[in-house]
């Protein structure tokens, strides 16, 4: 395999389409400007990644966020693109979230009828722990540990 | 390919899909090829999330990188995509060409500072 890390490139469709969109109607693109411009993206992912990592590393972490990327952004001089990111990301959070909890249904579905079995017994032993609690806070109030 | 090898995300999925049809819309927030017609931001990314995170990957400094960072990464390339084409556009037009060629690309690197990490890396 041995590729260089600069002709991991992005799929030309992609990039094309995003230039026209960037540029006025009527204007074209000639083949090596939009090959350079693919292979400047990727430069640029591998530029930004590096620049994230060090951010990383500075936060004694292993695993590069969302925030390195965007301090990432700043350090490179692309300040411009930290507040249209903010909202990307918002988006999708959101979007995740939704996802996640469109799984969860259909798991809980997907469960229902081996849970209906099991669900008394839980039910009991939720309410002896519950009763637990409640004993031990009462105690707690009383000997006045909340305020001291 | 590093592509084929790695996973697949439903995102990149989505995205192969659109790349691949241009005309049909898919996914939420996803609208068929008229993205002008919709803010830049609440856009998702189009470009496949498998490719950018092979990218991530090919660092070896790099240990692991959080779905949020591959997206966000992937979100800031698609603005340097537009940024280095309109500025480069700018060239074409001082050549009063509607064509932007790469010379136009090598101008725009050579004389804006943020394009500096570029220099020789497209040969």
């Amino acid at each position: 395999m041995a590729e260089r890390p600069e002709d991991l490139n992005l799929p030309n469709a992609v990039i094309t389409r995003i230039i026209k969109e960037a540029l006025p109607d009527g204007v074209n693109i000639s083949k090596e400007a939009r090959s350079a411009i693919s292979r400047a993206a990727s430069v640029f992912v591998l530029y930004a990644t590096s620049c994230a990592n060090n951010f990383a590393m500075k936060g004694k972490r292993k695993t590069l966020n969302a925030g390195d990327v965007l301090s990432a952004m700043e350090e490179m001089e692309f300040q411009r693109f930290v507040a249209p990111l903010k909202e990307s990301l918002e988006v999708y959070r959101r979007e995740q979230k939704g996802k996640k909890e469109a799984r969860k249904d259909k798991d809980k579905k997907a469960d229902s009828e081996e849970q209906d079995k099991s669900r008394e017994e839980e039910n009991d032993d939720d309410d002896e722990r519950m009763e637990e609690e409640e004993q031990n806070e009462e105690e707690e109030v009383s000997s006045g540990r909340w305020w001291s | 390919m590093a592509a084929a090898a790695g996973a697949v995300t439903a995102a990149a999925a989505a995205a192969a899909a659109t790349a691949a049809e241009p005309a049909a819309a898919v996914g939420p927030g996803e609208e068929a090829g008229a993205g002008s017609l919709c803010p830049g931001p609440l856009r998702l990314a189009r470009l496949p999330l498998a490719r950018v995170k092979a990218l991530v990957k090919a660092d070896p400094d790099v240990s692991l990188a959080s779905q949020e960072a591959v997206y966000i990464l992937a979100r800031a390339a698609e603005l340097f995509v537009e940024t280095i084409a309109k500025d480069a556009y700018v060239y074409a037009q001082q050549g009063k060409r509607k064509t932007l060629q790469r010379k136009d690309l090598d101008n725009a690197i050579e004389a804006i500072d943020e394009f500096a990490f570029l220099e020789g890396t497209l040969d």
